[in-house]
């Protein structure tokens, strides 16, 4: 009787979820390193527009919404893929990133990079002049890197680099 | 028609090197501030007690651990009690930590003045902490984040920047540091050996500057 309940249960959540496909669930997935860059090294003639913020960064929370709006714009080209790597601690995944995101109702694949103490390995691999402030914005096609930005990026200026390569 | 391909395969060549050479270019130009084995500029800046500090002030220190961080950003307050710590343990032996906040409170109100002013108290700050008024100190040392540390060792009655980066390898757990950099490079300054890691990065807050 007890199993008949949980698989009930089970179908009726499965149920569920199938149907809330359509609504971002604001999902963040915990990566090392590693995993972060067998994505950045695709072989998939998609751009990567790869963007480093954390939720307490007010610079990175304030350039995200123009973010957002370029990431709608481009979403529905095969050839186009926005990344958000936090680098907020992974304990806080469900007590801050998740509900920024569910806050600001940004549907976007979103990271969080996990590897605190290989900063030092980590960052110059990312380029080798990043100090590592954020927000910094990197653009990857083919495994290959196109652009590195340390810095804040305005709507237009993301456009731009966006344009250059789409 | 072998001709002609070799020529335009020359041509090609020639392309790719001169863009190699334009984005290097490019990128050294973006990399302001000292490199190791440069002089740092001293500097006249006031302390959370209204007194102005310049580092011709420490007639014997032998060099500084000059610390770019500030309030607001939860690094940088990560890494409070270990820059206490650095200066308990170096202050003594000749290079005391000199904090200086880079930040614009216009744009970050937490770093503000009186901002600082309490949390040294708060905190019991035993080494200075200055406000980079008009924020022409940190640019020409090349900070970019906090926190952000610049070691220097006197030389010849010059300030010789010999370390830049990180303060050790784990600003969220001080109990599971590998690496620490900064003690390490304080220690073979004080051992007269080479540093054997003399830049380092780390996540960090962006200085907060008006932006045009």
């Amino acid at each position: 009787m007890r199993y008949l309940v949980i698989i009930i249960m089970s179908i009726i959540t499965l149920n569920t979820s199938a149907q809330n496909t359509e609504k971002p669930d604001y999902a963040v997935t915990v990566v090392r390193f590693a995993d972060l860059e067998a994505i950045l090294q695709k072989n998939d003639d998609k751009l990567y527009v790869v963007n480093f913020w954390a939720t307490w960064c007010k610079p990175c929370v304030m350039e995200l919404p123009e973010f957002m709006e370029v990431n709608k714009a481009h979403q529905s080209n095969p050839r186009f893929k926005m990344i958000l790597v936090s680098l907020d601690v992974a304990k806080d995944v469900e007590t801050a990133v998740r509900p920024f995101l569910a806050k600001n109702k940004m549907s976007v694949d979103v990271y969080l990079l996990n590897d605190n103490k290989r900063m030092n390995e980590w960052i110059p691999a990312i380029d080798k002049n990043w100090s590592g402030a954020i927000p910094a914005t990197v653009f990857y096609r083919n495994g290959k890197k196109l652009e590195f930005i340390e810095n804040r990026m305005k709507k237009s200026e993301l456009e731009q680099v966006i344009n250059k390569y789409l | 028609m072998k001709k002609i391909g070799l020529i335009l395969c020359s041509i090609i060549l020639l392309t790719g090197l001169v863009q190699v050479k334009a984005q290097k270019m490019e990128n050294n130009s973006e990399h302001k501030g000292y490199k190791i084995g440069d002089e740092a500029t001293d500097f006249k800046l006031k302390n959370v007690d209204q007194k102005m500090v310049s580092l011709s002030d420490f007639g014997d220190a032998k060099g500084f651990i000059v610390i770019f961080t500030c309030n607001h950003c939860p690094f940088a307050k990560a890494y409070e009690d270990r820059i206490i710590a650095l200066n308990n343990k170096y202050a003594s032996q000749g290079y005391p930590v000199i904090a200086i906040n880079p930040n614009d409170p216009k744009v970050e109100p937490i770093d503000s003045y009186e901002g600082m002013q309490k949390r040294a108290q708060e905190k019991g700050f035993t080494f200075p902490y200055l406000m980079d008024e008009g924020q022409t100190i940190y640019p020409q040392y090349g900070a970019t984040k906090t926190p952000h540390v610049f070691l220097l060792n006197k030389e010849n009655g010059k300030n010789i920047v010999r370390y830049i980066g990180a303060i050790d390898d784990n600003y969220a757990n001080p109990n599971d540091v590998s690496h620490k950099y900064v003690e390490a490079a304080v220690d073979a300054l004080l051992a007269n050996e080479p540093i054997a890691q003399t830049t380092t990065v780390a996540i960090g807050c962006s200085i907060k500057a008006q932006m045009n």
